[in-house]
């Protein structure tokens, strides 16, 4: 137990750090500010943690993330178009986006029989591909659109916080917090499937339906994170490793902790990209700058 | 750095100088690759040199409809061959790529790089001379001079401006609306930047607490947490929707975005 007193403590310092660190004296409304920011850090880091733990352990596969089924690339369409036709990343468009592909995802994948699971990452690839190369085209027309698009497609925490994105804010943590503990039940169900395929379906389990339910509850709350945040690399890739690194296999324990492990990242990385310069650095860059160096050391030991 | 692109840019005039010697200006066809440049070729009255344009070059309304060659940083090499320039206005680092390929074509370039609104006025007279309308540059760059004169100001106002929203992109040291603003006695509270364009934390706005901010996006700033304080909100000095190419275009419309800072600083 003394790995979740060192989680929670590093979560506590994260927290600290990210509210009383940064350019700006400290006040009541730079407090505000870095609160909500802080908030959003948290559970858009630990929804992407989370959902990479869930589709890793479904999938069987330590390279799946949580953009493999589409979802970021979708939202990152549906932004790019908003850029071009609002003139500003539209969040609901960029949900739009993530549906849309979400749902051309699930089509794709039932379009022959064969095992689902199998046939949805394949079409969530191919789909990605196709997303990425019309947000492509999209970016080579594009003059100033074109740091936006990259913002939304690097990852980006220090959005405004404006009556609008408070109201998406609200409701992503109302949302996620559903869809967190709704998917948190089937813990059991997730260590018997990452044993193996038989298994699973020797125990009763109905992979097929287990699957969709799987596939369409993160690519909601994947789609929605990405709407507001933009595709913020590594997170939800390598802390579901580092979980269960320190926590091992059982899902029942290492899917809180990348949660809460995938919050205290974004959060340190985000405090990070605020102080390094002037500049904001996309958080996503800063993830994968940090991340990988901790990972290696982690894996080392 | 600046005298050698100087020099370069001087060795470059002088060679077209003599292309267009040799060449009587029947001849001279102009793709103009750069937005400002249009808008001065426009002005100096020589539209019927130009052949070729860009999607940018929106100014004046006549600038529309002339022949398109792709965007300002995707311009399309065939294009602009195909419509036999005798001469191609460029501006780089954004057209980099174009500028190598119409290098080793050997077409004739013009390099339209200015740094400063003096450098305007330079290539306003070197364009003027390539188009023989030397007395038109001279009248609008004496024009541009007595229009753009720098005022002095007892309190100097900080100003922050705003081109994108997410992520937040303001104007830096190396941007004509940084001299612009200085020239109308205000401060940019970025010109310690050395970028154009440069993209900014909130946190450093609301620390630098500008006295007027200008947003060159549709948004607003009303409803923005931690924005509430800044002076520029409390005295109601934050001002929407200006036209950002009045302000940011190296052309002779500058003299528009003068006079509307001037306006806005002295409210």
């Amino acid at each position: 137990m003394n790995k979740t007193l060192f989680v929670v403590i590093l979560f506590i310092l994260a927290v600290v750090l990210s509210l009383l660190v940064g350019p700006a004296q400290l006040n009541n409304q730079i407090l505000q500010l870095r609160i909500s920011r802080a908030v959003l850090g948290i559970f858009a880091g630990g929804i992407l943690a989370f959902c990479g733990g869930i589709l890793q352990g479904l999938f069987g596969n330590p390279l799946v993330e949580p953009y493999t089924l589409g979802a970021a690339s979708g939202a990152a369409l549906g932004g790019s178009i908003g850029v071009l036709v609002f003139g500003t990343v539209s969040p609901f468009l960029a949900f739009l986006g993530a549906s849309g592909v979400g749902f051309f995802v699930y089509t794709i994948a039932r379009l022959e029989g064969g095992l689902f699971r199998d046939r949805l990452i394949l079409a969530g690839v191919v789909m990605s591909f196709l997303c990425s190369s019309l947000v492509m085209i999209i970016m080579v027309m594009g003059g100033k659109e074109l740091y936006e698009i990259l913002y939304l497609l690097m990852g980006y925490l220090g959005i405004i916080i404006n009556t609008t994105n408070r109201i998406l804010i609200i409701f992503l943590i109302i949302i996620s917090l559903a869809t967190v503990i709704f998917l948190y039940r089937f813990h059991r169900e997730l260590d018997i499937i990452s044993q193996g395929m038989e298994t699973a379906a020797g125990l009763g389990i109905d992979i097929q339906k287990f699957s969709l339910i799987i596939f369409f509850a993160t690519s909601l709350i994947i789609g929605f994170t990405v709407s507001i945040v933009g595709a913020i690399g590594f997170v939800g890739l390598i802390i579901p490793h580092i979980a269960r690194l320190l926590f091992g296999p059982k899902h029942l324990y290492n899917l809180p902790a990348s949660f809460i492990l995938g919050g205290t990242f974004l959060l340190l990385a985000d405090t990070l990209s605020r102080i390094i310069t002037v500049y904001e650095l996309p958080v996503g860059v800063v993830t994968s700058l940090i991340g990988v160096p901790f990972f290696i050391y982690l894996y080392k030991k | 750095m600046r005298c050698i692109r100087a020099i370069i840019l001087f060795l470059i005039t002088i060679n077209l100088f003599n292309c267009s010697k040799k060449n009587n200006t029947k001849s001279l066809r102009i793709v103009s690759l750069s937005p400002a440049m249009t808008e001065i070729i426009f002005a100096l009255g020589g539209e019927h040199y130009l052949v070729g344009t860009t999607t940018f070059c929106t100014y004046p309304e006549a600038a529309k409809k002339t022949y398109k060659v792709g965007d300002f940083s995707h311009p399309s090499l065939e294009r602009i061959l195909a419509q036999k320039p005798s001469l191609v206005v460029v501006n780089p680092p954004e057209q980099n790529h174009i500028i190598r390929e119409l290098k080793k074509l050997k077409i004739p370039l013009f390099i339209s790089q200015p740094r400063c609104i003096e450098d305007i006025y330079k290539e306003i007279s070197e364009i003027g001379h390539i188009i023989k309308k030397e007395d038109q540059a001279d009248s609008l760059v004496n024009f541009m001079k007595n229009n753009l004169k720098p005022i002095k100001k007892d309190k100097i106002k900080t100003v922050y401006v705003e081109l994108s929203s997410r992520p937040l992109i303001t104007v830096g040291q190396k941007s004509f609306l940084n001299e612009l603003i200085s020239l109308t006695g205000g401060k940019n509270i970025f010109t310690d930047i050395k970028k154009a364009y440069p993209i900014v934390t909130q946190e450093e706005i609301i620390r630098r607490n500008p006295d007027i901010v200008i947003l060159l996006h549709p948004g607003n700033i009303k409803d923005r947490l931690g924005w509430q304080k800044l002076e520029a909100v409390k005295r109601k000095q934050v001002y929407k929707n200006l036209n950002p190419d009045i302000l940011l275009r190296p052309g002779p419309r500058l003299v528009q975005g003068y006079n509307k800072l001037k306006k806005i600083l002295s409210e």
